[in-house]
């Protein structure tokens, strides 16, 4: 298995719902150079589900984090999985991109494949204002539990500096 | 609280469930958390984890800041792996902007990223020697760590915060004079090492304290995506170093410690998170040794100006991802540069305790409230989530305990077992 092999099966899988497929080599150490990779595709968010579910099925991976972009009139959030761990310079890193518009900031979620990725998930909902459907539990994880901002929005930053302004201002009024 | 829901099941006789919050303050460590736990009696048969109490909105004050800037605020998102972060990022933007390190440099970094390991889980098992009632294990092992937290001193001039790597190499050398320090510390770990495994492993109270305590099992561990000792000692066999070669890491042939290296069978419980972690830092300073031995001479950055590294990194575009196995578990950072602005476009930090929330469950589940301690702390030492517990009766009266009741409860079950 390597890095163009898990990309060749996923395009193969995917045909049209997915684009921009890159693989990175990097060399590491210094005594004999080796390479290692790292994967990028990106994926339409129709077909997501079914991407992550067939690399799951395929590929046993492993998910580090999902980050995220607010970019401008869309929301891109990376996927970041790692595939082929328990043997020397056999893990590749492969980073599955979804672009959501913020008129329909929707993806499904991938727990039921991959329950490890609840976490990450609750942390987009909260902070993205992203619905993640069929998510076992959406309540917020890092915010407070009756917080309803978005911070890392571009496009709501100024409700978010009221509503810490506010809590701020709520917590030294207790201290006092 | 008591909970609605009357429980048939148990011996059919209506058994009712008790909500116990636990946290979220910490009045000694690093990360504040809640814990909601159902008892039937003593036994947990639910647990709802809340994080978050110290949540500083660190990548969102990254993105307002020069690359630079952001390096060092990623060197105060945790106070014990101080380097991990900076490592991670460091690799991120390098990647992303295509920046060369030169092999002294990729040496010094793991030097100093293991000197961190070997500090952290003897901090951490001083902790759980600790939560059982063992202090004086706990003082002899945190006498022990004091060594590698000087010789951390001596070679970056701080105990925390190291200021080390740097875009494109590291902020400071290794030099000969410094580097026999570093040996004698090496001499000092080889020859207490074996009294440290006997003192912990060979104990009959910490064994019967911790054997079949917090759970995880193999299964648990590949589905939930727990990262470093915890997955490991599941016998799950991931680990940066081992999979994904970085930094000095590729010059050496290292592999994931599981309970099988130790010649026992594999469990998943907090005995077999000791092992691995102390089989970790002998694993550590023979790769110190290794580096050491085999430090490569040369400069110390590739670019070694700050204004024209800030120049090149603003002309940097792409995107990048960073990883490293801090003591605790894989770090991964995310950038994405844009040509033209000095802040990073994108940055997302994830840190080994996000990946090992979810194994918590599982490893709480029908365990007794007096191991809430050690297995809480198994993970990371957290335990200082043991703050206060509210216990609340039908009546509604309530009654607050602290954390000191919950290890005295901890500490008494120790007693009772050894009779």
């Amino acid at each position: 298995m390597n890095a163009q092999q898990v990309l060749t099966s996923m395009k193969e899988k995917l045909g049209s719902a997915c684009s921009d497929d890159r693989v990175i080599e990097r060399m590491v150490g210094v005594l004999d150079p080796k390479p290692v990779y790292d994967a990028w595709l990106t994926i339409e968010p129709a077909a997501f589900h079914d991407a992550v579910a067939f690399l799951c099925e395929a590929y046993d991976p492993h998910i580090s984090v999902i980050s995220g972009e607010d970019i401008g009139d869309s929301v891109a959030l990376n996927y970041h999985f790692t595939v082929g761990w328990g043997e020397r310079f056999g893990e590749i890193t492969l980073s599955l991109r979804t672009v959501l518009p913020k008129s329909e900031l929707k993806i499904p979620t991938i727990t039921d494949v991959l329950p490890g990725a609840q976490t990450a998930e609750r942390e987009k909902i909260e902070f993205y204002g992203i619905e993640v459907v069929g998510i076992p539990d959406d309540r917020n994880i890092f915010l407070p539990e009756d917080a309803t901002i978005h911070p890392w929005r571009k496009d709501l930053e100024e409700e978010t500096q009221k509503e810490v302004v506010r809590r701020v201002k709520w917590e030294a009024r207790n201290e006092e | 609280m008591k909970n609605e829901s009357i429980n048939l099941e148990v011996g059919k006789c209506a058994a009712t469930t008790y909500t116990v919050p636990v946290g979220p303050v910490h009045p000694a460590l690093k990360e504040p958390i809640r814990f909601n736990f159902d008892l039937d009696g003593e036994r947990i048969v639910g647990v709802d984890i809340k994080p978050g109490f110290a949540h500083r909105g660190i990548e969102y004050m990254g993105m307002k800041r020069n690359l630079v800037q952001a390096l060092y605020l990623s060197e105060r998102i945790c106070g014990i792996c101080s380097i991990s972060h900076p490592l991670a990022f460091t690799q991120a933007v390098e990647n992303a902007a295509g920046i060369e390190v030169p092999p002294r440099a990729q040496y010094i970094r793991t030097i100093i990223g293991e000197l961190e390991r070997v500090h952290s889980h003897l901090l951490w098992a001083g902790v759980g020697a600790h939560e059982l009632g063992f202090d004086t294990l706990l003082h002899l092992t945190w006498n022990v760590r004091e060594k590698s937290m000087d010789l951390l001193e001596e070679l970056t001039g701080n105990r925390v915060d190291y200021a080390i790597p740097m875009f494109s190499g590291v902020r400071r050398d290794i030099p000969e004079e410094k580097a026999h320090l570093a040996y004698e510390a090496l001499e000092y770990y080889k020859g207490l090492l074996q009294s440290m495994i006997d003192a912990f492993l060979h104990d009959k109270s910490v064994e019967m304290r911790t054997r079949n305590v917090g759970v995880l099992t193999y299964e648990q561990a590949v589905e939930l995506c727990a990262v470093g000792p915890t997955t490991r000692a599941s016998g799950v066999k991931k680990d940066v170093r081992q999979d994904m070669p970085y930094l000095a890491y590729a010059d050496m042939d290292i592999k994931a410690i599981t309970p099988e290296d130790f010649g026992t069978e594999t469990i998943g419980d907090v005995y077999d998170m000791i092992i691995v972690r102390l089989l970790e830092v002998a694993q550590s300073i023979e790769i110190i040794e290794f580096c050491l031995e085999n430090l490569p001479s040369g400069e110390l950055m590739s670019i070694p100006k700050v204004p024209a590294l800030l120049a090149a990194l603003k002309k940097a575009s792409g995107e990048g991802i960073g990883r490293h196995e801090a003591p605790r578990g894989e770090v991964i950072h995310y950038v994405r540069l844009e040509e033209g602005i000095e802040e990073p476009a994108a940055w997302k930090v994830k840190a080994p305790t996000y990946s090992n929330l979810m194994a918590w469950v599982p490893m709480f589940m029908g365990d007794e409230i007096a191991d809430v301690p050690i297995i809480a702390a198994s993970i990371d030492p957290c335990m200082c989530c043991m703050d206060r517990v509210h216990f609340a009766d039908a009546s509604g009266t309530q009654s607050e305990r602290t954390k000191e009741e919950l290890i005295r409860l901890s500490r008494e079950k120790t007693r009772r077992m050894c009779g």
